[in-house]
């Protein structure tokens, strides 16, 4: 009877490790267009889990690690836009709404609602995007927009006119079993 | 038997959402992130601050010193009716070392400089420390009177030279408050007078604080490790050099950044202003000042 049950333990514990699927270098990017000017950048160091068993979702990334081209402008999304000193990281955590087993190799459209914080503010939001399995990675590619007024984040005038309301976000993420 | 088994249930219901955010946020704090903007410029206001410049950017300086308050009304319009100049231009080879050189009109003097950012401040590291030397070469006719009232004759062009080195110790305590050490060492090959030491040494403090996102209030004092009382022996009259003490504003636009400061100093150079500053606060020898930097990106456009 003992054998056994260690056994379920064991059994249980590793099925509990296995339900979960990381990454600790998922990239997220995006793009702001206006006609003055384009402005890209991107974070190659996102860290992102999800929950097989529940299919829940979990994505955090440090403000400081988005790169830009020009250093200026980085500064300046960090120190007057993102206040990065006081709201360090912006989160996602949500589930998947879709009944799917992602541990199944197989392409899948997924939408995930739940909650993202940027900037402090959070606020719900539903994210569509595909899921490739091989049974033991998942690959995640996710495009959405994010206005900027909803997170607070406040464009003196002066430069308004370069930086778009409206910031298309794309995301990248390759989860190896943890 | 059945509490391991409790135990197990409870452990594995536990991975609710929060938790995946909580296992994310320990795999973030692993990682290094480094402080951002610990100061807006490079220069504090006479001094400079433990900031470089990201890879192959350009600044260009430009500084005034007007003349003291104190020089008059109808004289001298409370000093704006003079003023004296610095040019700079400061590139960046990597995101951690720069080159500078520049040009004052204070004894015709020209400067060359080296920053390199040692340590940069993360949530491993409490503090960012930065080396800092340079030389300045003045280009005077020998045999002029120095501000003090001493008469300089160079024999050659090696007594023109003085150098300088620092080590900046920075750390951003918080988004608004930067605080600043500077300990300097400073060699004149040739001294004003014979009475003087051709070697000072200086302890400089430094710092900032954000009042807004684009303004701050910043602030710089030099004390200076002199024996006055030797030189008033051997000279017969008072030491003639102060410490040196700013106050100023930062304002930051978008890539420019304006410093306007009030200070006892009117050099721009380490050799100037630690060394050589000549009026007090008490006394009204102050004067005020801007400098202004503008970055100019010369990284080559990526796609």
């Amino acid at each position: 009877m003992k054998q056994l049950f260690l056994l379920a333990l064991l059994f249980i514990g590793f099925q509990s490790k296995a339900q979960l699927f990381m990454t600790t270098n998922g990239e997220v990017s995006f793009f702001s267009k206006t006609p003055m000017e384009d402005i890209d950048a991107v974070n190659k160091s996102v860290s992102s889990i999800i929950n097989t068993a529940t299919n829940e979702v979990a994505v955090q990334m440090r403000i400081t690690n988005f790169v830009f081209p020009n250093k200026l402008m980085q500064e300046h999304f960090n120190e007057n836009y993102l206040e990065s000193e006081k709201f360090p990281s912006a989160t996602f955590k949500g589930k998947i709404k879709e009944s799917v087993n992602l541990t199944v190799a197989g392409t899948y459209p997924i939408t995930a609602s739940g909650s993202a914080t940027i900037h402090g503010v959070t606020r719900p939001i539903e994210l569509k995007g595909t899921i490739v399995s091989t049974g033991s990675t998942l690959a995640l590619t996710c495009q959405f927009e994010v206005k900027l007024v909803d997170y607070k984040v406040d464009i003196p005038k002066i430069v308004f006119a370069k930086i778009a309301e409206v910031i298309k976000i794309s995301s990248k993420m390759n989860y190896t079993k943890k | 038997m059945k509490k391991i088994l409790l135990l197990l249930f409870c452990s594995t219901s536990l991975f609710a959402q929060d938790d995946l955010l909580d296992m994310l946020e320990k795999e973030d704090a692993k990682k290094t992130t480094f402080t951002q903007a610990t100061f807006k410029g490079t220069r504090l206001i006479n001094g400079q601050t433990v900031e470089t410049l990201a890879k192959q950017h350009l600044n260009f300086w430009i500084s005034h010193r007007f003349g003291s308050i104190n020089s008059g009304f109808i004289d001298n319009f409370l000093g704006l009716d003079e003023a004296k100049i610095r040019l700079g231009l400061e590139y960046s080879l990597t995101d951690k070392w720069l080159l500078g050189a520049g040009r004052s009109t204070i004894e015709k003097t020209y400067d060359f400089y080296s920053k390199y950012k040692v340590l940069a401040q993360s949530n491993k590291m409490p503090i960012t420390a930065t080396l800092y030397g340079g030389m300045t070469t003045n280009t005077m006719p020998t045999g002029y009177t120095t501000s003090s009232g001493n008469v300089m004759s160079y024999q050659n062009n090696l007594q023109r030279q003085s150098y300088f080195g620092q080590l900046l110790i920075a750390r951003k305590f918080s988004d608004k408050l930067s605080l600043q050490l500077m300990p300097t060492v400073l060699h004149n090959n040739k001294s004003e007078s014979i009475y003087l030491d051709n070697n000072l040494l200086s302890m400089g403090f430094g710092g900032r604080y954000k009042l807004t996102n684009r303004l701050s209030v910043s602030a710089e004092y030099y004390k200076n490790i002199v024996d006055k009382e030797d030189y008033e022996e051997g000279a017969g009259v008072a030491y003639p050099y102060q410490d040196s003490f700013s106050v100023g504003f930062d304002i930051e636009t978008g890539g420019h950044v304006f410093q306007l400061h009030l200070t006892n100093s009117r050099g721009m150079t380490e050799k100037h202003f630690i060394g050589q500053t000549l009026g007090t606060w008490g006394a009204g020898d102050i004067f005020y000042g801007f400098n202004m930097a503008r970055t100019f990106s010369l990284e080559p456009k990526k796609k």
